[in-house]
């Protein structure tokens, strides 16, 4: 682990993280505010919502939940926070290291006295911790925005704890898997395209899959690996699933280290 | 004409991946409907109810027991995909030259910039026409099973041609961020929160009446499937939107891409 490398990595991704963050905050903060609205008006909500055939409500995920009340509103609303939190990730994981190469620095920093393996930790650690900052930034503006909106409604905190919990393995996933993706190809020549297809094509998989029929696009897709709908109804994870998600991201990491050490740098001429 | 070809060869690969994507879709999709199509349980309950509901609440254009209902719940799984794919042609199409270090080379060449501009996004135009006769091809090899009748095809058409739309919005949008932007990295970071928020908007506009007015800012709410299988056509006030925003962008876009202060 190197602190240069660290801090440099760290420095370069803050704008995108104080950015991603206050989007999240102010996303999450704009739906939520119409909760009171929502909720007081039940009745005509789900007047509202019956107009749409329910394979297009779980297509959205609100099929069973009560969406009048905190914690089911939430759930609908974490499902959007999600997208974002998997196309940022997606993002860190796919740049991390294939950054160098597009912007003709790799040969420069593999050439400095740290082993790879070593920069390999700074970096993992400094997308990590800038992760973990847009991570705080969501918990902070759940609870501020409930708090402000609830009115004298209760909700169930423990069920909000480990919806919010799942966030950080959710994070890992989509880190780990851009990370491996990214050095299995040639050349990433720009990362958006691959994070947005990663984030949006397993959301509209999970979505896909809330219409009833055969299919285990379950076990793909990491949004359905925590499925804000089941956390809050069973007010704890889907074991099977979440271990499957976990087991999908050491292995990753592992590769990535092992894809990594071996790499052929392309020397710049 | 050159540059045409070129651009056209180096986006094939994204364009062939778009292809196979919005094709397993369908396919997906498909699978699934086969559950619902003639489901006597979904028959009874829409069989109770009286016609005039049934029509207020537009469960025709989204009966599942139909090919024509599964189609209109498709509509926005085409209209997302052809809008992010659209985006991501239109802005990368022009930022990848400074990204990959190769615009000197390119606006040396013996052509104006509009030329290069006009190239770049008719080979982006030619990728989205691509993508929506994938999608309509597929769509019509799938029905195949289903005999599908008449009404099926006006209402394939008709979804086809807001998918088409809808595409050219975000194309032109994309050309815009990627020849407006100073730096090519903001290009596509801004197309990703334009997709995101746009997209966002279009739920948020379902949950409370009074936002209503927001669906004028969100080109996914311009062409409701509902709407278009119940009229048969496209709203003429939103193809005139669609228009006017479409223009708007690629005007600025050549505009800007003419002033553009190199980025390398």
């Amino acid at each position: 682990m190197s602190a240069t490398i660290y801090l440099h990595e760290f420095r370069t991704r803050l704008r995108s993280v104080i950015v991603w963050s206050l989007s999240l905050a102010v996303m999450i903060f704009i739906f939520y505010s119409i909760f009171p609205a929502f909720s007081s008006q039940a009745a005509a909500i789900n007047d509202a919502l019956s107009k749409f055939p329910p394979a297009l409500l779980a297509a959205f995920g609100m099929g069973q939940v009560d969406m009048s009340s905190v914690l089911g509103f939430y759930s609908f609303i974490f499902l959007f926070a999600q997208v974002c939190l998997a196309i940022q990730a997606g993002n860190y994981g796919f740049g991390l290291v294939s950054v160098e190469e597009t912007e003709l620095t790799a040969d420069f920093l593999v050439s400095k006295p740290v082993s790879r393996m070593q920069i390999m930790d700074s970096k993992l650690l400094a997308a990590f911790t800038s992760l973990t900052i847009t991570n705080l930034v969501v918990w902070a503006s759940t609870f501020i925005s409930i708090h402000l909106f609830k009115g004298s409604r209760t909700y169930d905190l423990n069920a909000l704890l480990l919806l919010l919990a799942s966030i950080v393995i959710f994070q890992l996933f989509f880190l780990s898997l851009g990370l491996v993706i990214s050095l299995l190809v040639r050349r990433v020549r720009s990362v958006t395209p691959y994070s947005l297809a990663l984030g949006f094509g397993m959301y509209l998989l999970a979505a896909f899959s809330g219409l009833e029929g055969v299919s285990n696009l379950e076990l793909i897709t990491a949004f359905k690996h925590f499925d804000p709908n089941y956390i809050i109804q069973h007010q704890a994870y889907d074991t099977p699933l979440v271990l499957l998600n976990a087991a999908v991201t050491v292995v990753c990491l592992v590769a990535a280290y092992l894809l990594y050490v071996r790499r052929d740098i392309p020397a710049v001429s | 004409m050159n540059i045409f070809l070129r651009e056209l060869k180096a986006n094939l690969k994204s364009l062939i991946i778009w292809c196979v994507v919005i094709g397993l879709f369908i396919l997906v999709g498909v699978a699934k409907f086969s559950a619902y199509y003639n489901n006597p349980e979904m028959l009874s309950i829409l069989n109770s109810l009286p016609a005039s509901v049934v029509d207020a609440m537009s469960l025709r254009a989204f009966n599942l027991t139909t090919l024509n209902g599964f189609y209109g719940i498709m509509f926005i799984y085409f209209a997302l995909l052809g809008g992010i794919a659209a985006t991501m042609w239109g802005s990368d199409i022009i930022s990848k030259e400074e990204r990959d270090k190769t615009v000197e080379f390119s606006l040396v060449l013996p052509v104006t910039r509009t030329r290069v501009l006009t190239a770049k996004a008719l080979a982006a135009l030619v990728n989205c026409i691509v993508l929506m006769l994938v999608s309509a091809v597929v769509s019509i090899g799938v029905a195949q099973r289903y005999n599908p009748d008449q009404s099926f095809y006006n209402f394939l058409v008709l979804e086809m041609g807001a998918m088409m739309i809808i595409e050219l919005i975000f194309l032109a949008v994309g050309l815009l961020l990627g020849s407006s932007m100073k730096q090519y990295k903001r290009a596509s970071s801004l197309g990703i929160a334009i997709i995101l928020v746009t997209y966002f908007l279009s739920i948020i506009t379902v949950l409370k009446q009074n936002l209503d007015f927001l669906k004028y800012f969100t080109p996914f709410k311009y062409f409701d499937s509902a709407q278009l299988f119940k009229d048969g056509r496209i709203e003429p006030g939103y193809l005139l939107l669609s228009l006017g925003i479409i223009v708007v962008c690629i005007f600025l876009a050549y505009r800007t891409y003419e002033r553009r202060d190199l980025y390398i």
